[in-house]
């Protein structure tokens, strides 16, 4: 019995010695990252460890993960310091109290895409350093449709020409339809999501999901199920695989649709969506950028990290390589904005609305994307079921 | 040889608990380290002491039962009782601190260049160098300094002082290890606090909010706001809530919220009874289709029965996550299915996107899912069968039909029954199936939440993280505690029918 126990001990010396106590700790950087930008964050992060002699550790996590793992990890103490996410989490981090505004010199903030700093501002502040925006547009076969449609009209028209959906050939798709795709149909003839309060946030109580340009737009992708245009269940998947593949003419897509259809070979374009009905549509714009974590220990040291060794060119013209999307620091823009997929999209972002940051836009997509499925189906007339959803927003947002 | 494994296994593990213990103990979770250490200690006296030999075999199964059911049970009813939701994550003392530890900094703010001094013991020591004045930070206390102060010491004669007293200047990256530290300094200083903006700077701020624990409100010191705490959210009477909100104890008001609230009761009825219904086909169907081809399959005069054997459990070699994407694909509106309806018939079926539809698509692909394990068990059980009882049988001429219902299916539902129990407490919960298929789709209508073929946990998770504003861990939590209080239910019924069954098999 006695030499077990000293055979214990001995053991447990020895294992002991193998494992080192692991916390959140000061002075070492930990960033989570996703698999695209995570190798780039590690090379920045060598140079900074060489400079200060901070270690810089670059977790990689997907990204649709890092908010919600961010909300189990932080608290605990178990978090990073700097994270990588898009500007519609904002609300969500700020009121679970999982972020802190970053600092970032005024000057510095002119070098970004003003549109990029608004998304990533709250209440007057500053919380998330951006580096890309991204947006759907309407991306063609150029063998199949030379010249982009000068109106959303004539681009129907063209579509029913090129569908034949027992030949599996279509002309136009939009994805899923789900919201994001589907906006551009709604914000055409004047149809939005949250109105403003007068003090310029958004109120969630003011739905206009349900407003005669928006029920236009659920009207006109009635019409095109109708016309045999649109389909149900043309997801991601069967959308790019159609287009990659020249059976698809035309699609709603965004910047990471592109490199698959570069493999397919595909002599594609990238435009804005034409104008509906004589109006020009909006788009949603995303934006994303790097965040500093409300439980970091190493606030100065990640403000230091993303000011000093994230804002230059080098940098961000490698997030814009390895992502594809245009970038958000202007001097990188500039640079690139000779490539074609950069300029369309650029110019449907110009007339872009960038998503909705607060919490409350949770119960918008589900509702919405329910009343587009039931429209696609040929489930319901489109001025009812938009009434019904907005209908249903309110109430779970209790504003009546 | 035996015993020596024994101490390793037990020495690491204990070096693992030790170690995790450490790690507890350093974020201050004590309870959880005491509890750790408790549990260690038990494991030690478990597998040393000869007095507790029988629990050496029990004790893993009881880690594992606590850890795995008993834990995840306790959590979500705690869970239910709260808040717990976006805004509502931390507790409240991490979110007083998160307010009260915000500061206001104006623009125009005087800011302060700063040299830093250590001494051997680790202490430091600052110099702040602001427009007009220069200003020292010494042992706690901030003063007045004269650049020229002898305790200033230029060694090197470029200008700026090398040491003050015993202490010597820091060099950056003697700063950055001690920014802990720096960054942690608050100075009083006028009505502000000076500390640390960035790496090279200090500025002068002021505190924004305060906290009185005696009214449990927050103030807000520039414009004098106050905040009361409304339900885990400091609210101003304007309704102005101070983020982050923390978690609060809420009764049964999340049970209230299921039974009271039209939008989240109103589908409970209709989701629970397909939640039933899907479950009992699943079952009626995998043990139909597993029982017939078990009994094909049994017939010795089959050529090639180990061929067909082998091929017909493909279905559950294959992972179901892998199948049911492929089966989703297949089913799509423009799905491999309807490719084929389309060319040769001229008509196409909408699987997922009609709630009818979908709910066969759903049974359909469980079946294809569920008959491999139906017909393996079935086929062992099939074996037990006595073949004295079908010579009988067909001497007495009972035809196949009746040798089938009133020989086979009695004498193999006795052994099968918690089989088929254990099957639709199973298909009660398959949330991977339903929300890899369908996602619950296609929607009911666009007022309610849930969807035609959501069961009750993928109801839940809806709830929870498709619900009003971002996440709704509470109320999903009180979901689950209910759906756990249905399933025990149905278990326990079934139990007692089955033991009634197993009363009479003793009679026969």
């Amino acid at each position: 019995m006695k030499r077990t126990v000293v055979l214990i001990v001995a053991l447990l010396m020895v294992t002991s010695l193998f494992l080192t106590v692991s916390a959140s700790e000061a002075g070492k950087l930990v960033i989570w990252a996703d698999e695209t930008r995570a190798p780039i964050l590690q090379e920045v992060g060598t140079a900074f460890q060489d400079t200060y002699g901070v270690p810089v550790e670059v977790q990689e996590i997907g990204f649709g993960d890092i908010r919600g793992q961010l909300a189990t990890a932080a608290p605990a103490g178990e978090g990073p310091d700097i994270i990588i996410g898009a500007h519609d989490w904002l609300g969500e981090l700020i009121q679970n109290g999982l972020i802190e505004p970053i600092v970032l010199p005024e000057a510095v903030k002119k070098e970004f895409d003003p549109v990029a700093i608004d998304a990533f501002s709250w209440g007057g502040q500053l919380y998330g350093l951006p580096y890309a925006t991204e947006c759907v547009a309407l991306i063609y076969n150029k063998d199949l449709v030379p010249e982009v449609p000068a109106t959303f009209e004539d681009l129907l028209t063209t579509a029913k020409g090129l569908t034949d959906q027992e030949a599996g050939e279509y002309g136009f798709l939009i994805q899923e339809p789900d919201p994001f795709h589907t906006f551009a149909l709604f914000s055409a003839g004047g149809g939005y999501i949250f109105g403003n309060n007068p003090d310029g946030t958004l109120n969630p109580c003011d739905i206009g999901l349900d407003n005669a340009g928006a029920i236009a737009g659920a009207t006109l992708l009635d019409q095109m199920v109708k016309d045999g245009i649109e389909v149900a269940g043309a997801d991601y998947g069967m959308v790019t695989g159609l287009f990659n593949t020249g059976k698809l003419a035309m699609m709603i897509g965004g910047p990471w649709t592109l490199p698959d259809a570069q493999k397919g070979g595909i002599n594609y374009g990238v435009a804005p969506i034409p104008a509906i009905n004589g109006n020009a549509p909006k788009v949603f714009v995303g934006v994303q950028g790097f965040m500093v974590s409300a439980f970091s220990e190493n606030k100065v040291l990640a403000n230091l990290f993303i000011k000093d060794f994230l804002v230059n060119n080098d940098v961000m013209m490698k997030l814009y390589t390895a992502g594809g999307r245009p970038p958000a620091y202007l001097p990188t823009l500039q640079q690139v904005s000779g490539n074609a997929d950069i300029q369309g999209f650029a110019a449907s972002a110009a007339n872009g609305y960038p998503m909705p940051k607060i919490p409350e836009m949770g119960s918008v997509w589900s509702a919405w994307s329910d009343a587009l499925q039931l429209i696609v189906s040929q489930q319901a007339e489109p001025a009812t079921v938009m009434g019904d959803a907005v209908g249903q927003i309110k109430a779970l947002l209790k504003c009546e | 040889m035996k015993h020596v494994l024994q101490i390793v296994i037990l020495g690491a593990l204990d070096a693992i608990a030790i170690w995790v213990g450490t790690s507890l103990v350093v974020q201050a979770h004590y309870l959880m380290a005491v509890l750790l250490l408790i549990g260690a200690a038990g494991i030690n006296y478990v597998y040393l002491s000869k007095r507790a030999y029988p629990m050496r075999y029990l004790l893993p199964g009881l880690i594992f039962l606590f850890s795995m059911v008993v834990y995840p049970i306790g959590y979500s009813f705690y869970i239910s009782f709260t808040n717990l939701s976006t805004g509502h994550l931390l507790n409240k003392p991490q979110a007083i601190e998160q307010i009260t530890g915000r500061f206001y900094t104006p623009s125009d703010a005087p800011s302060f260049s700063y040299e830093a001094f250590e001494d051997d013991t680790g202490d430091i020591a600052l110099v702040l160098y602001g427009d007009d004045e220069t200003l020292l930070y010494y042992q706690g206390v901030l003063t007045q300094i004269d650049p020229s102060d002898d305790r200033l010491v230029d060694e090197d004669g470029d200008g700026k002082p090398d040491r003050f007293l015993s202490y010597k200047v820091m060099t950056l990256p003697e700063i950055i290890k001690g920014l802990p530290t720096i960054e942690g300094l608050r100075i009083p200083y006028d009505e502000g606090t000076i500390r640390l903006d960035s790496l090279r700077e200090f500025k002068l701020s002021s505190r924004r909010y305060s906290y009185n624990p005696a009214t449990d409100m927050m103030r807000d010191l520039q414009t004098g706001t106050v905040y009361p705490n409304l339900e885990g959210f400091y609210t101003s009477d304007d309704g102005d809530e101070l983020y982050p909100g923390f978690k609060i104890w809420m009764g049964l008001k999340n049970y209230l919220e299921l039974i009271l609230n039209p939008l989240v009761s109103g589908p409970f009825a209709r989701v629970f009874g397909w939640t039933v219904i899907f479950a009992g086909l699943s079952v009626l169907t995998t043990f139909a289709l597993g029982l017939f081809l078990a009994i094909l399959l049994n017939d010795p005069y089959l050529k090639l029965r180990r061929f067909y054997r082998v091929l017909v459990i493909v279905p559950y070699a294959l992972p179901a996550f892998i199948s049911i994407l492929i089966w989703h694909g297949l089913l799509t509106n423009m799905g491999l299915f309807n490719h084929v309806l389309l060319q040769l018939f001229h008509f196409s079926i909408p699987w997922l996107e009609n709630a009818f539809w979908a709910k066969v698509s759903i049974i359909l692909v469980n079946l294809w899912l569920g008959y491999p394990y139906m017909m393996i068990v079935s086929l062992g059980a099939l074996q037990s069968i006595p073949g004295e009882l079908y010579e009988a049988a067909r001497v007495d001429g009972a035809t196949w039909w009746q040798r089938f219902s009133k020989i086979t299916l009695p004498l193999l539902l006795m052994p099968l029954a918690p089989l088929l129990i254990g099957s639709f407490a199973f298909n009660f919960n398959n949330f991977t199936l339903i929300w890899l298929l369908t996602e619950g789709g296609p929607p009911i209508n666009a007022r309610t939440v849930a969807q035609s073929t959501d069961i009750l946990l993928s109801y839940a998770y809806r709830l929870a993280f498709q619900g009003a504003r971002g996440n709704q861990f509470a109320l999903a939590a009180a979901v689950s505690v209910v759906i756990f209080f249905i399933v025990a239910t149905i278990s326990a019924i079934n139990f007692r029918l089955t033991g009634a069954l197993e009363d009479l098999s003793k009679n026969v």
